[in-house]
């Protein structure tokens, strides 16, 4: 009677001097509670692995975002630099084929005893009817109507227009140009006239004088506009039709007036001639 | 008995799970101790009997899973359960503002009957931890049992459509 209306009171009582039995068993022992202790640490230590592995896991996705974001920026960073050294190489790449060109050009001074003034091409207009380009030299740098003008690779046509600043160039290549040249192999004299993206052909050549493909054709000198030497161009088609006087002879430009960047305008003869060098006649 | 038989399994768990999360959060700096909130809800809910064989079997296996003075925190927990579920009898755990500020009382005489223990016991004096460690795991205690009794509330109208907190114990009825 007396346990079954104290049992709760009993019980609780129970519970507490159990609870200082483990207490005072810890001091006394001084190793916990034994075999009890050892269950919950077995029966703890798989889920706190799993537990662990699993946080850890996360933490390291976690980890491995923030990487992540930290490489995306690193990325448009390198890319950026990327791109601005592109441009800058592409840069580089310019200015090295300018010099290489301006190179050239000062090779060809070199080559003739002429005084040249270098222009740059800042135009073109290559429609049907016209073949120029605009360099960016006029009369205030010296130049006059009829100059001739000259690539590295060789005639290429003369100013037909020239202002203060700027001039135009009809081109070889133009229906309207017509220069007395030679063909260098047989000194055929004859005119060289544009004939528009075909190139040019020789006019007036007879059908019985030696001309044949692959020839070099050469300014004569005979004008006072082109002196005499300059190359122009080389003999690409001969036809001789049996009808007619004169051979059909088509001649191909030396140089490309589509790439046309820098060019030389020959203002005239040097006066003085570089130590160690000849005049060519 | 599938409470007394899944207790010990449930119990270690949260006790786990609690360290784990506090090692990832605050490093061993601090404990959020998820298992005294489960002890004082409890002790709004449960009968004695069993309330008191959850406090006895939460507290040890804190015990041994935290390497505290084995048997401090079993007798802590019998302790703040028998207060809690005396105290039940005069609180309404639907007003969280209440449950908040008695998890707080009830965390606060845990970290003084503490540093009383550790002075009493070993000599040492652990009153210079109080800003830095004890001050904070009250707070964390305090706004875990808010969101604790919170949860107990929305999973028990689930489940059984109201609160299982007996209406003897609340006096409402």
């Amino acid at each position: 009677m007396f346990f079954k209306n104290y049992r709760i009171v009993i019980f609780v009582c129970a519970l507490f001097f159990a609870a200082l039995i483990v207490l005072s068993y810890h001091f006394r022992q001084d190793a916990g509670a034994g075999l009890a202790k050892k269950m919950v640490l077995e029966a703890a230590a798989p889920l706190q692995y799993v537990l662990s592995s699993a946080i850890g896991a996360v933490g390291k996705s976690w980890d491995r975002y923030v990487h992540l974001v930290g490489l995306q920026e690193e990325n448009d960073r390198l890319r950026r630099t990327v791109e601005n050294l592109k441009s800058e190489l592409v840069q580089y790449r310019e200015d090295h084929l300018e010099a290489e060109r301006l190179r050239q050009h000062l090779a060809l001074q070199h080559q003739y005893d002429f005084k040249f003034l270098a222009a740059r091409v800042i135009g073109r207009e290559q429609a049907a009817l016209s073949k120029t380009v605009i360099i960016n030299k006029g009369s205030a740098h010296g130049l006059k109507l009829g100059m001739p003008v000259v690539a590295p690779a060789g005639l290429i046509g003369r100013l037909t227009d020239v202002s203060w600043h700027t001039s135009k160039v009809l081109l070889i290549i133009d229906e309207s140009s017509n220069v007395d040249v030679l063909v260098q192999r047989t000194r055929v004299q004859s005119i060289l006239r544009g004939a528009g993206p075909r190139g040019c052909t020789l006019k007036y050549v007879s059908k019985i004088q030696d001309v044949k493909e692959g020839d070099i054709v050469v300014s004569s000198g005979m004008s006072t506009v082109f002196p005499k030497g300059f190359l122009i161009g080389v003999v690409s088609r001969v036809d001789r039709q049996e009808v007619g006087l004169f051979a059909n002879i088509r001649v191909t430009p030396f140089a490309d007036f589509s790439k046309l960047e820098e060019v030389m305008v020959l203002e005239g003869e040097r006066t003085e001639i570089p130590k160690g060098k000849t005049k060519k006649q | 008995m599938i409470f007394y038989l899944a207790l010990p399994c449930w119990t270690v768990a949260l006790v786990v799970f609690q360290n784990v999360l506090a090692d990832v959060l605050f490093s061993g700096w601090l404990v959020i101790e998820a298992s005294l909130v489960v002890v004082i809800c409890a002790g709004f809910r449960l009968d004695i009997v069993r309330g008191l064989i959850l406090a006895f079997v939460t507290g040890f296996v804190f015990d041994c899973l935290t390497g505290s003075v084995t048997g401090l925190f079993t007798l802590l927990y019998m302790m703040i359960f028998l207060l809690t579920f005396f105290v039940s009898e005069r609180l309404v755990t639907e007003k969280l503002y209440i449950i908040a500020f008695f998890s707080l009382i009830c965390a606060c005489l845990e970290t003084v009957f503490l540093i009383l223990f550790y002075q009493w016991v070993y000599g040492i004096n652990l009153a210079g931890s109080l800003p830095s460690v004890f001050f904070p795991q009250v707070l964390i205690v305090c706004f875990l049992s808010v969101g604790f009794f919170h949860a107990m509330h929305r999973i028990e109208e689930v489940i059984y459509g109201k609160s299982m907190q007996s209406p003897q114990r609340t006096g409402t009825l």
